[in-house]
């Protein structure tokens, strides 16, 4: 709204001066006058339409992880299309349902998780993508959906405090539940995204298995109770990348669950920490619509520009998420470093389970009022 | 004369008396009106919505589910059993605090007035986060302590209990103290000399004359304090490190499970119901008209 | 001594707050039994002498004495006094035998001495039967009797009253001052009574203390405080009166240019201050003897129910620029005629009730 206003108020000062300068000319001028100012007013309307439609709005999570999406996606992506984009920050899916129940009009894009798109899109409350404009033929299979056009892959791993621990940190799932090896106060995701993963793995399933396995009620319960089995340890439940971030640089736990590229950061900035991607479950983000977003269709073609591999491959410099697009190890786009650094990159990969958005449609809900009911034990 | 059956005027002074309250009514009509719009219907919109299912439908399953699982109980015994601490703390620290303020000169009183308020000046989640950074593992007051080798290991101040019924006590404070200083500056300073000087020791006189003429304050800021504790969603995300989790925060990760506001309306209208029945049963233990004559 | 009672002795009191004097070095002596009255305009400081009494203002220096016992260091609680407060101040979440029977509670009588002696304290007052009411469904009279009945309950051997009947109307004030003589009479406490209404501390007191600026500016008994004022301020403050300005030569005191015969001679030549009570004003004949002799023009006339009120402008070439009040009671001295505005008036003030202050 506020660029559409800001034109609004321009105008009016244009149309002000003119009929200023018509005045001079003499009363028998008064039927120019009005002509000139329809016609002005006609460009204007017509100026303000082609403005908003050249102007984008997306929201996503702020911190590290939103700097370099603006850095390396959003700003140069717009630049190139000749538009100009507004970012904000939002809460998550239900900020998405929010808007879109109430008939709101905050923003016309978000970032979001793979998870959370798959059950907005599910809802009814966001917009089918149009893959005939985004061209994901590039991309890593299984990295896009319906209603979330994937643009980097992260992992969650296990981190720990090189002060505490050294090199020697928990490797493995295992290690992390090894609370004799590895004495020390751990932190785990307050939701139950990609935690009840862990415990399986760190119970030595298969990774082929783990899906399977927390498909039964048995499963599920024996992920909950191993993670019971620490819950003495466990200092912090955190609900945010920053929050997890923050721990790891205040010392405040010895080791956590997180995502990857908030450590990678957090040890640019200084902090103690070290993973290892064996330890891995990946996941992806993209971008997604709300349901009647009022620039819809200049968002299909952003979208679609965003997937360009250029600017994936700015955006890993600033936070190490992987590409979606294979086009973007190719050519040197990537130092060979920085790429061996991404969850995404083969060597990496071939450790991780891959974190399946199906069974978190089907049982998210009733795993997450498990886990929540465990938390308050 | 008059006529027969009327006095002088009698008819007319009638008309402008009735004419004065019809006014009076007309008046408080846009207020009615906005109280059951701002009340009235959002709260009986709460109640529909938590008799909505997520297929849109009529349905208990919001109220069920909380049956289903253990962590609704426990999450509402948390909420209830944080805001109680909170109050509790509130009282015990507001009450000797606001005291001493009653005491002061006023132009003393008021200089300590603004240092209680000041903290209202700056944004909940800034007072919060300044909690976390002071009594973190490696924060100021746990480094404080470990240079001066009081303790030998640090103590765990937050993502606990105790850590959010600090951050909360601390913003609650000065809800507790406003009524309270209001009602303590009006209890005559004569009562507590009469007192003395019929034979009562200081204390005596406090715990006789000035304490239960101070209790409609007390009372009031409790209440204020207990109410709107119950609503606390900031301070125990951040301070309670997900250990303490309160019947708001559910309410919102219920959103985002859910995509329904059915889940969440539940869970808002127990605790509306459960509060207003607390504040029924404690209505009854005191008596609100006692407290009413005790100005 | 009587055994109900004591004597207060006051020695040197002086409370300053900064640069400001609220007493200043008060010596004083209530006799046991005695009713005496701390009589002052506001901000005098008797009522800071109260406080000294009871405890609550601590003096910078000075000695309290009940009986031989120094008080002065003595907090409240322990100086075993009455005290009736100026607004009541009884206690709102306490019923009337509750808040009698609190000083009872303190000293631990039992219930059924407790039960006695708040019966009787409220018998005293007038209030037999009223016990159980709430303090708030009481009229203004009937708080005071429950104050007075408090403050007596424990039979206290000095009773300190800050003006207790301020807050009542005009007729249920008088009747309360007599009534509380009486009571006093009855109880015989020693009764040290704070008030600004002269008319009150004259109708109730053995003795009377003006205070003014944080000293004692007169002592004694009524009577002697009215009929001979020490200085111009009690003579202005206590009862009515007309100061006209006379100057002394050679022990003879002049108004204008005619002599005034005086009761007490001045001693010292000088300016001083004829006070002049309208009461004590009549109408004269010319050759009335002791008497100094006026004449002058009514200028005002005013009817006042019990007495014609009359402000007459004296003879300016004998007295100067001088006017004086005179009230002539509502009876015989009128005899059916009625001054009125214009009438030239002989009246006479008799040398017995003539004197002169500073």
């Amino acid at each position: 709204m506020e660029p559409k206003n800001s034109f609004d108020f321009d105008g009016s000062c244009v149309n002000a001066d003119i009929v200023e300068v018509l005045n001079v000319k003499g009363e028998k001028m008064k039927k120019v006058k009005q002509i000139l100012s329809l016609a002005l007013m006609g460009v204007l309307a017509f100026g303000a339409s082609a403005y908003a439609e050249d102007s984008i709005r997306i929201v996503s999570w702020g911190g590290a992880y939103q700097k370099g999406q603006s850095i390396g996606i959003f700003q140069p992506a717009a630049k190139a299309m000749g538009i100009t984009v507004k970012e904000d920050t939002y809460g998550g899916i239900s900020d998405v349902k929010l808007m879109v129940k109430s008939g709101g009009d905050k923003f016309d894009m978000f970032s979001s998780g793979a998870g959370s798109c798959a059950s907005g899109g599910a809802e009814g409350i966001l917009e089918k993508l149009d893959y005939s404009i985004i061209d994901v033929s590039n991309h890593i299979p299984g990295t896009w959906s319906d209603y979330c056009a994937g643009a980097d892959i992260f992992s969650v791993v296990a981190a720990w405090n090189t002060d505490t621990y050294g090199d020697n940190g928990p490797r493995s799932w295992a290690d992390f539940y090894d609370v004799e090896k590895f004495p020390g106060t751990r932190a785990m995701r307050s939701k139950v995204d990609a935690q009840l993963e862990t415990a399986l793995l760190a119970d030595g399933v298969p990774m082929s298995e783990v899906y399977n396995i927390l498909s039964t009620e048995e499963g599920m319960d024996r992920a909950l109770d191993k993670i019971r089995s620490i819950k003495d340890h466990i200092a912090v439940w955190w609900t945010s990348g920053a929050m997890h971030a923050q721990l790891m640089k205040d010392g405040e736990v010895d080791m956590t669950t997180g995502w990857n590229g908030r450590f990678d950061v957090a040890k640019r900035d200084g902090a103690k920490v070290a993973y290892d991607y064996k330890t891995g479950i990946m996941d992806w983000e993209g971008y997604g619509i709300p349901k009647g977003a009022k620039n819809k269709d200049l968002g299909m073609k952003y979208i679609a520009e965003m997937m360009k591999p250029e600017y994936m491959a700015e955006f890993v410099k600033h936070i190490t998420y992987g590409p979606t697009n294979t086009k973007a190890y190719e050519g040197g786009l990537i130092s060979d470093a920085l790429a061996r650094s991404l969850p995404s990159h083969p060597d990496n990969a071939k450790h991780q389970l891959l974190l399946s958005q199906d069974w978190y449609a089907k049982y998210r809900t009733i795993a997450a009022e498990k886990y929540t009911e465990m938390m308050t034990e | 004369m008059a006529t027969v059956g009327a006095h002088l005027n009698e008819e007319a002074l009638k008309r402008l008396d009735r004419q004065e309250r019809f006014n009076l009514f007309g008046l408080t009509l846009p207020y009615l009106g906005l109280v059951s719009i701002l009340i009235i219907i959002p709260i009986g919109w709460l109640f529909y919505m938590s008799f909505i299912g997520r297929d849109g439908t009529l349905s208990f399953e919001n109220y069920t589910r909380m049956l289903d699982s253990k962590a609704y109980i426990r999450i509402f015994i948390t909420t209830f059993k944080i805001s109680f601490l909170t109050t509790l703390i509130c009282a015990l620290i507001g009450y000797p605090l606001t005291y001493f303020m009653s005491q002061l000169p006023k132009k003393w009183a008021g200089i300590c007035m603004i240092g209680v308020l000041i903290p209202f000046w700056t944004s909940l989640l800034v007072r919060t986060y300044a909690w976390l950074v002071l009594l973190q593992k490696k924060g100021l007051l746990n480094n404080l302590l470990l240079d001066f080798q009081i303790i030998a290991e640090p103590i765990k101040f937050v993502h606990n209990t105790s850590g959010t019924l600090i951050g909360m006590a601390h913003i609650m404070l000065p809800f507790l103290i406003l009524p309270l200083y209001a009602n303590m500056r009006s209890i005559d300073k004569d009562c507590v000399r009469a007192a003395a000087s019929l034979g009562a020791t200081p204390s005596r006189a406090f715990w006789t004359v000035f304490f239960p003429l101070s209790i409609p304050g007390l009372l009031a800021g409790l209440l204020i304090v207990f109410v709107l504790c119950l609503g606390f969603y900031v301070t125990p995300a951040v301070l309670g490190g997900g250990r303490v989790i309160m019947a708001a925060m559910k309410i919102s990760s219920n959103i985002e499970l859910y995509f329904s506001w059915g889940a969440a309306s539940a869970l808002g209208v127990v605790l509306l119901v459960v509060t207003m029945a607390i504040l029924f049963i404690a209505s009854r233990l005191v008596s609100i008209d006692q407290i009413s004559t005790r100005g | 001594m009587n055994s109900s009672s004591l004597n207060i002795s006051i020695k040197d009191v002086t409370k300053t707050y900064g640069n400001f004097y609220a007493l200043k070095n008060i010596d004083l002596e209530v006799t046991s039994g005695e009713f005496l009255t701390l009589l002052g305009p506001s901000g005098s400081g008797k009522t800071t002498l109260l406080m000294v009494l009871a405890g609550f203002t601590s003096p910078d220096y000075g000695s309290v004495k009940f009986g031989e016992e120094e008080v002065v260091l003595k907090p409240p609680h322990l100086r075993d006094i009455g005290m009736v407060f100026q607004n009541y101040a009884l206690f709102p979440h306490m019923n009337v035998k509750q808040n009698v029977g609190y000083p009872q509670k303190l000293r631990g009588v039992n219930k059924i001495d407790m039960k006695k002696t708040v019966d009787e304290a409220l018998a005293t007052v007038k209030l037999d039967g009223l016990g159980h009411r709430g303090v708030s469904e009481l009229s203004g009279g009937q708080r005071q009797r429950v104050a007075l009945a408090r403050a007596i309950v424990f039979k206290p051997k000095i009773l300190l009253m800050d003006e207790p009947l301020s807050a009542l109307d005009k007729k249920l004030r008088e009747e309360m001052q007599i009534e509380l003589r009486h009571l006093h009479d009855s109880l015989n406490m020693t009764t040290v009574y704070v008030t600004h209404d002269q008319k009150e501390a004259l109708t109730m007191s053995d003795r009377i203390a003006v205070i003014n600026d944080g000293s004692l500016m007169q002592l004694g008994r009524p009577n002697e405080i009215y009929n001979n004022p020490n200085n111009a301020f009690i003579a202005d403050f206590i009862g009515e009166s007309s100061l006209i300005s006379v100057s002394v030569t050679n022990k003879k005191a002049y108004l204008g240019t005619s002599e005034i015969l005086l009761n007490h001679s001045a001693q010292k030549d000088g300016k001083y201050l004829l006070v002049v009570r309208p009461e004590k004003l009549f109408l004269a004949k010319k050759t009335e003897k002791n008497t100094n002799l006026f004449t002058g023009v009514v200028t005002e006339s005013i009817f006042q129910g019990e007495s014609q009120l009359l402000v007459l402008k004296l003879e300016e070439e004998v007295y100067g620029n001088q006017s004086l009040q005179m009230r002539i009671a509502n009876g015989f001295d009128l005899k059916g005629k009625i001054p009125i505005v214009g009438d030239e008036l002989t009246i006479g003030l008799r040398k017995l009730d003539s004197f002169i202050v500073e």
